[in-house]
C-alpha cells in the first residue's frame, strides 16, 4: 500500500470516527441502557420524600373548653458528614440542647449521616439554636418538626382522655378509641436538595398535602367534672378509701357529663403513674352493687304483674330461712309493700319478690337493665360484668342477687340502670363522644342519643321513682343525700368486698349511692362509689359515706346548672356522721 | 503602470453579514434570556422557600402561644390561682339572682339555700 496523502487522511478519519463511535456507544450505554439504574441512583442521591406531618385533632368538652391540644416541638438531628469542626459546633449547640459538650462532640464527630441529638426541643430553643448556628456559619445540625400532646387540665379527666405513646398513637381513653379521627393523615412532598441538604425549590416534585386530624367534642361538661373531681378528692382525702368512682350522666340522652376515679394520674406524665392509678374503674372494675340492685327486682316484679303496688310482702321480722341459710334485714320488718321495701331496703322483701318472679323472668330483667353486657361507651377496655344465667345458679342465688350479691357489675352499668328509672323506662346507650368536627367546627359525625331498649313502661318507672324519693326522705336509708330545695331520688348500696382469696373480706365494704335530681324532671343521675373507706365499720354504709358526697355534688351541680329550687329549704342541718351511728342504713 | 489591470475587489456582503449577525445576536440574546429567566426562577423559588419557612415558623409560634394560653387559662391553672389568692372569687348569693320563677324561701331565716351539706363536711 502506498502511503499517499489520501490514504493517510483516510486512516486518520477512520481512527477519529472509531474513537467517536466508542464514545457514542458508551454514551448510548449510559443514557439508554443504564438510564433507569442511573436516574434512580441520582434520584436517591438528590431526591427525597419529605413527610408533611398532619396535626392531631383537638379534644373539647361539650362547651368548647379545650381538653387536649398540641405543642409544636422539634427533633434536633445531625448529619456528621456535613460537619467540618465537631468540637466548635458542639461548643455552640450544647447549651441549647442541654447536653454535655464532650458527649455532643463525640456524636458529631462520629461521621454518621443521621444522629438524633434531642427530641421534644421547644420552639423557643429551636429558634435560638438556629440563629446561633447561622451566626457561626455552622452546618450539619437540622430540625425536624414534631409535636407533643398536652392536657392543660392535668389529672382532671385523665382516665377519660387517655394518653399517647412515643410514636404518637393513642393508647388509652378517647385518644385510643377516637384514634382514626384524631390522627389525620400525613402528607408528602418529593424534593430535590443540593449537597448541603437545602431544598432546591425549582425541582419540587409531586405533593400531597397533609389531612389534619378531626376535632372531637365530648359530652363531658368541665364545670360538672370539676365539681365531681373536687368532691371525690375531698372524700379520698378524708376517708382514705382504696378507690372512689363518680359518674354524672344525663338520664334522658345517656350522655356522660362527668366521670372521675381516684386514684388518678396525670396524662402529661403517664410514665410516672402506677398501673392501678391508670385504671378507669368506672368501666373496667367489677363490683357487687349491693342494694342499688334492688330497683331491678322491684321494677321487674311490678311490670310482670307478679305483685301490685298494694301487694303486702311479709318480711319475716328480719330473719328468713331459705336454702339452708338465714337471710337477714338490718331491722325486723313485718309486711311491707314494694314502696316500703325499697325505702327500708329490705333484703328479705327483695328476695321474696325475686322468688315470686322466678329465676328466668328475674334474669331477663337483670339483662334488660343492661347488666352482663358492655354498654358500648366509646372508651376502651369496658367489661360486661358477670351475670350468670339461671342454669348456673345455686339455690341461694335467687335470694342473693336481688340484694346485689352473686352478681358483678361496673359502676357505669349501675348509673345507666338508675337512668332507666329516671327517664321513664328506657335504657340509653351511654355516650361520651358528642360529635366529630372539622377544623372549622362543621360536624362530620354527629352522635344522637341512642335508645338501647325499652325496659319498663313509664308508669312502672314513675312508681319506682316515687319510692326512690322516699329513700332520701324521712325514714329512708339515704337522708344525707338530700339537697335542700330539690326533690332527690336514689338508692344506697353497701356491699361486702369480695376477697381475692375467695369469699368476702371481713370489715371491708364497697358503699355507694346512685340517685338523680330533680326527681320529677331529672337533669342528672349521679353515682358515688367508695371502696373500703377507712372509717369505723359501724359507719361504713352507703347512706352515711356516699350519700353526703352525692348531696354536695348535687348542691353544686344544681347551682351550676341553675336549677330553680321547687321545695322549701329545710332549716335544720343534717346530723353529723357520727351522730347517725345509731341510724345504720344499708 | 498597467492601466488595464483590473482592480481586485472583495466586497463585503453587508446584508448577509447582517443576517448572520442577527441570527447570532438572537441566539445570544435567547441564551442570555434563558439564563436570566432561570436565575429569576431560582430567586423566586428561594423567596417562596423563605416565605414558606416564615409561615411555618409563625404557625409554630402561634400554636406554641395557643398551647401556652390554653395552659394558663385552663381550669386547673385558674383554680390554682384562686387557691393561691391571686384571683379572688365570691359565689353569687341566691338573693342577688333575679329569677323569672321566684324560688321558695327557707322557713326560719328567710334565706334560700339550695343545699345544707357544707357544714356536714367540717
Amino acid at each position: 500500500m502506498r502511503w499517499t496523502a489520501r490514504t493517510r487522511t483516510g486512516i486518520a478519519c477512520a481512527a477519529v470516527a472509531m474513537v467517536f463511535t466508542v464514545y457514542s456507544a458508551r454514551l448510548v450505554h449510559l443514557q439508554v441502557t443504564k438510564h433507569q439504574e442511573y436516574s434512580q441512583l441520582a434520584a436517591e442521591k438528590h431526591t427525597m420524600r419529605k413527610v408533611l406531618h398532619a396535626r392531631r385533632g383537638l379534644i373539647f368538652d361539650r362547651n368548647g373548653e379545650l381538653l387536649a391540644s398540641n405543642l409544636p416541638v422539634s427533633t434536633v438531628v445531625a448529619d456528621a458528614s456535613h460537619i467540618k469542626n465537631p468540637a466548635a459546633l458542639a461548643a455552640v449547640a450544647a447549651p441549647f440542647l442541654e447536653m454535655d459538650e464532650k458527649e455532643l462532640g463525640e456524636k458529631l464527630g462520629s461521621g454518621r449521616k443521621y444522629i438524633v441529638l434531642r427530641r421534644e426541643v421547644t420552639e423557643e430553643k429551636t429558634l435560638a439554636l438556629g440563629k446561633a448556628l447561622q451566626e457561626g456559619n455552622f452546618r450539619g445540625i437540622y430540625f425536624e418538626p414534631d409535636a407533643v400532646r398536652i392536657y392543660p387540665n392535668g389529672q382532671m379527666l385523665g382516665h377519660v382522655l387517655g394518653f399517647m405513646d412515643h410514636e404518637g398513637n393513642g393508647i388509652q381513653g378517647i385518644e385510643l378509641t377516637m384514634e382514626k379521627y384524631l390522627r389525620g393523615q400525613d402528607g408528602y412532598r418529593y424534593i430535590e436538595h443540593d449537597r448541603t441538604g437545602r431544598e432546591i425549590m425549582l425541582y419540587r416534585g409531586q405533593e400531597e398535602p397533609p389531612k389534619n386530624g378531626r376535632n372531637v367534642r365530648l359530652t363531658i361538661d368541665m364545670g360538672l367534672q370539676s365539681i365531681l373531681e373536687e368532691e371525690l378528692d375531698a372524700a379520698f382525702r378524708d376517708l382514705k378509701p382504696e378507690m372512689a368512682v363518680g359518674i354524672l350522666a344525663d338520664p334522658v340522652t345517656g350522655e356522660i357529663l362527668a366521670m372521675a376515679n381516684r386514684p388518678c394520674f396525670d396524662p402529661n406524665q403517664p410514665g410516672d403513674a402506677k398501673p392501678e392509678q391508670m385504671k378507669n374503674r368506672a368501666i373496667i372494675d367489677m363490683v357487687e352493687p349491693g342494694s342499688t340492685f334492688k330497683i331491678v327486682v322491684a321494677a321487674g316484679a311490678l311490670n310482670e304483674g307478679t305483685i301490685k303496688e298494694s301487694t303486702m310482702i311479709y318480711c319475716e321480722n328480719g330473719s328468713f330461712a331459705y336454702g339452708g341459710r338465714i337471710l337477714r334485714d338490718h331491722h325486723g320488718y313485718g309486711s311491707m309493700n314494694v314502696h316500703d321495701i325499697l325505702v327500708k331496703s329490705s333484703n328479705i322483701g327483695s328476695a321474696k319478690m325475686a322468688l315470686m318472679m322466678g329465676d328466668t323472668k328475674y334474669y331477663e330483667y337483670v339483662r334488660r337493665f343492661g347488666f352482663g353486657e358492655r354498654s358500648g361507651i366509646e372508651l376502651p377496655g369496658e367489661i360486661p360484668g358477670l351475670v350468670h344465667p339461671p342454669h348456673r345458679w345455686d339455690k341461694l342465688t335467687i335470694t342473693r342477687m336481688p340484694m346485689g350479691q352473686s352478681v358483678a357489675v361496673t359502676p357505669l352499668q349501675i348509673t345507666m340502670g338508675m337512668s332507666v328509672i329516671a327517664n321513664g323506662g328506657q335504657l340509653m346507650t351511654p355516650q361520651i363522644v358528642r360529635s366529630v368536627e372539622d377544623s372549622g367546627g362543621g360536624e362530620i359525625v354527629d352522635k344522637p342519643p341512642k335508645v338501647a331498649r325499652e325496659v319498663i313502661p313509664r308508669k312502672t318507672a314513675r312508681y319506682i321513682s316515687e319510692a326512690l324519693s322516699g329513700v332520701v326522705g324521712d325514714g329512708g336509708t339515704a337522708q344525707l343525700a338530700k339537697v335542700a330545695g330539690f326533690t332527690v331520688a336514689g338508692k344506697t348500696g353497701t356491699a361486702q368486698k369480695v376477697s381475692p382469696a375467695g369469699g368476702y373480706a371481713q370489715g371491708k365494704y364497697v358503699v355507694s349511692f346512685v340517685g338523680y335530681m330533680p326527681e320529677e324532671n331529672p337533669r342528672f343521675v349521679c353515682l358515688v362509689m367508695v371502696d373500703d373507706a377507712k372509717i369505723a365499720s359501724g359507719l361504713n354504709y352507703g347512706g352515711l359515706v356516699a350519700a353526703p358526697i352525692f348531696s354536695r355534688i348535687g348542691e353544686r351541680a344544681a347551682r351550676y346548672l341553675d336549677l330553680v329550687p321547687v321545695l322549701r329549704a329545710e332549716a335544720s342541718a343534717p346530723l353529723a356522721l357520727r351522730e347517725r351511728k345509731d341510724e345504720r342504713t344499708n | 503602470m498597467n492601466t488595464n489591470r483590473r482592480k481586485q475587489v472583495n466586497p463585503v456582503h453587508l446584508s448577509s453579514l447582517l443576517r448572520w449577525l442577527l441570527v447570532a445576536l438572537f441566539m445570544g440574546a435567547s441564551g442570555l434570556f434563558f439564563v436570566y429567566m432561570k436565575n429569576q426562577q431560582f430567586a423566586l423559588a428561594e423567596e417562596i422557600r423563605q416565605v414558606e419557612r416564615r409561615i411555618s415558623n409563625v404557625r409554630s409560634q402561634n400554636e406554641t402561644l395557643l398551647a401556652r394560653v390554653t395552659e394558663l387559662s385552663s381550669r386547673r391553672a385558674l383554680q390554682q390561682r384562686i387557691a393561691e389568692g391571686f384571683i379572688s372569687m365570691k359565689p353569687i348569693q341566691d338573693n342577688v339572682i333575679a329569677r323569672l320563677t321566684p324560688p321558695a324561701q327557707a322557713a326560719q331565716d328567710g334565706v334560700l339555700r339550695t343545699a345544707f351539706n357544707e357544714r356536714s363536711r367540717q
